[in-house]
């Protein structure tokens, strides 16, 4: 107990402090100085707010469901590798995960834009007047997300199936299973803990992002962080934004704690 | 435990992928790297416009970085905030990760959660929360609730380094210490201290890195004069997309390259570490010795 005072303390004055101002914020009407729901009535009565709360979540599930597709390839090719080449090929999902998400944006820009490398291969190969609109709308913020998640997906799931049992899959093969057959029904249905894992965690961090909506995404792919940083930065509503940032730490709570549930979890896997 | 940490290490059997799942993978490696190499060439373009590819190379971007004194000025700031929260950050989440993981008191998950539960909270939340207290204080924009505010960020990520590396170290090598009569903090400084060496490294480099290009946090509690680096790169891609990003944008993923494949090779919780840990308690009980 020694030991964890210092931190504690800190966390006092700078965490458990903070958190409450923004449940104060939220909950105390600033005229009478009671208890209300005024403003949580405010955000659930505007259209405008439910929109952006039903981007959010789509924004996030959506996310979850490419990542996984794009992810559990990488996992599965990974623990298929000898253990030092697995470490080396790891390197390609590790950089992106080092790398600052400005970086990744700016990059995205670069590539995506109108005088971009993608859009520069298709007047390449197509004529001069081709272009594609991929920045500042869903498709930018999905490029975005589904970069920025992958090593998030890829980790839970490779070290699950890196934890299964090798002789579950040479019995299947013994017995004469094609490789497709002992995926869809050996490794796969065994390595569904570790895709639980992984989607709820993508989930959790898409519906907290700020930096990738905002650069690449356009008016209508505003996130809930977006509106949090409006009502600070630009219409100076506190009330609200400690609404929307209550909103939002409750919707990752509920899917922390189903994380927290699944056996075999691996919160942390990716997280070092 | 140990038995996964023995399963770990080795391959998923049975045959080798199929060729369309290879072909998949290397796509994927080459869609995550991408970013990383399109600015490469983007650094040595000209002035004053993002295309690609560019016109004509020159080192031009690269001087405007090093030479115009805003980008300086908020690298700096962010050099500053990095390793005071780095230092702040070792050494709250070294001493907490000791006292849980050798807790013996019952509710020690609870408190280790508590600890932790920065890292679930999405950072636009903490960010709010300390943006109106230290409005309210009136210390807003001052770099010294920027160190406060990436401090909290990052001890948790220590913490969850340590805590895996202090369950590698036999805590008898402790006990023999205390029995030769060493207090509980001499002990922790010379006995297990260096024994956390190499996660102290990997979680203090992870920790330089995090806050070094930490933006939520730094976008609301700085103010003019205290900006950082990412919160300047932002601005600059909102509002012009200056060309100078992508020579900033390099000399980053170099810095993040160094600090991945450092970490890559001094943190591996197999058991290898495990083995290295045991190996380098071995010598060090000898020379305590002699």
């Amino acid at each position: 107990m020694f030991f964890v005072t210092p931190f504690l303390i800190y966390m006092g004055i700078v965490f458990f402090i903070p958190v409450g101002l923004i449940l104060f914020t939220g909950f105390v009407s600033e005229e009478t100085g009671q208890f209300t729901f005024e403003y949580f009535q405010a955000f659930f009565t505007q259209g405008l707010y439910l929109r952006v709360l039903w981007t959010t979540i789509e924004v996030s599930f959506m996310g979850a469901l490419i990542v996984l597709l794009c992810g559990y390839p990488i996992a599965y090719y990974l623990a298929k590798q000898p253990p030092k080449r697995r470490m080396y090929l790891s390197l390609f999902v590790l950089l992106p995960f080092y790398t600052s998400i400005l970086v990744k944006s700016f990059a995205f820009v670069v590539i995506l834009g109108h005088s971009g490398a993608v859009n520069w291969l298709l007047r390449f190969f197509l004529g001069e007047d081709f272009g594609v609109q991929l920045l500042y709308n869903r498709i930018g913020v999905m490029f975005g997300i589904v970069h920025d998640m992958l090593p998030f997906i890829v980790f839970p799931i490779l070290v699950n199936l890196l934890a299964q049992n090798p002789a579950l899959h040479r019995a299947a093969e013994i017995m004469g299973a094609s490789r497709t057959r002992i995926f869809w029904q050996v490794t796969f249905p065994l390595s569904l803990p570790g895709i639980f894992a992984g989607i709820l965690l993508v989930v959790v961090r898409v519906m907290g992002q700020f930096v990738t909506p905002s650069l690449l995404g356009g008016r209508t792919d505003i996130m809930m962080a977006n509106l949090v940083d409006f009502h600070v930065n630009d219409v100076l509503d506190w009330n609200m934004a400690a609404v929307i940032s209550i909103l939002l730490a409750v919707m990752a709570g509920v899917f922390l704690v189903a994380l927290a549930r699944l056996r075999g979890a691996q919160i942390f896997g990716a997280e070092t | 435990m140990a038995d996964s940490n023995l399963r770990r290490v080795e391959t998923l059997g049975g045959l080798p992928p199929a060729r369309g799942t290879v072909w998949v993978a290397w796509f994927m490696f080459f869609f995550l790297i991408a970013p990383s190499l399109i600015i490469i060439p983007m650094s040595f373009g000209d002035l004053n416009e993002i295309y690609f590819p560019p016109r004509s190379l020159s080192l031009f971007l690269y001087r405007e970085y090093f030479f115009e004194s805003v980008w300086m000025e908020t690298t700096f700031q962010s050099i500053k905030v990095a390793i005071l929260s780095t230092m702040a950050g070792m050494f709250l989440g070294a001493t907490a990760a000791y006292g849980i993981v050798r807790a013996t008191f019952r509710g020690k998950k609870m408190l280790g959660a508590l600890l932790l539960s920065p890292l679930f909270v999405p950072n636009i939340v903490i960010a709010l929360g300390l943006y109106i207290y230290f409005a309210r204080m009136g210390l807003q924009g001052t770099t010294f609730c920027l160190v406060l505010g990436h401090t909290l960020f990052v001890t948790p990520f220590v913490m969850v380094v340590v805590m895996a590396a202090l369950r590698g170290v036999d805590p008898n090598l402790e006990a023999a210490a205390k029995t030769m009569g060493a207090g509980r903090i001499y002990t922790f400084r010379r006995v297990t201290l260096p024994l956390l060496r190499p996660a102290l490294v990997t979680g203090g480099l992870f920790a330089f890195l995090m806050s070094f290009d930490e933006l939520v946090i730094s976008f609301f509690l700085s103010g003019f004069g205290t900006q950082t680096l990412p919160v300047k790169m932002y601005d600059s891609i909102v509002l012009e997309i200056s060309p100078v990003l992508s020579a900033i944008s390099v000399l980053l993923t170099l810095l993040a390259f160094v600090i991945c494949v450092i970490i890559t090779i001094f943190y591996n919780p197999d058991r290898r570490t495990r083995l290295r840990l045991t190996g380098e308690a071995e010598t060090e009980t000898k020379t305590t010795e002699t």
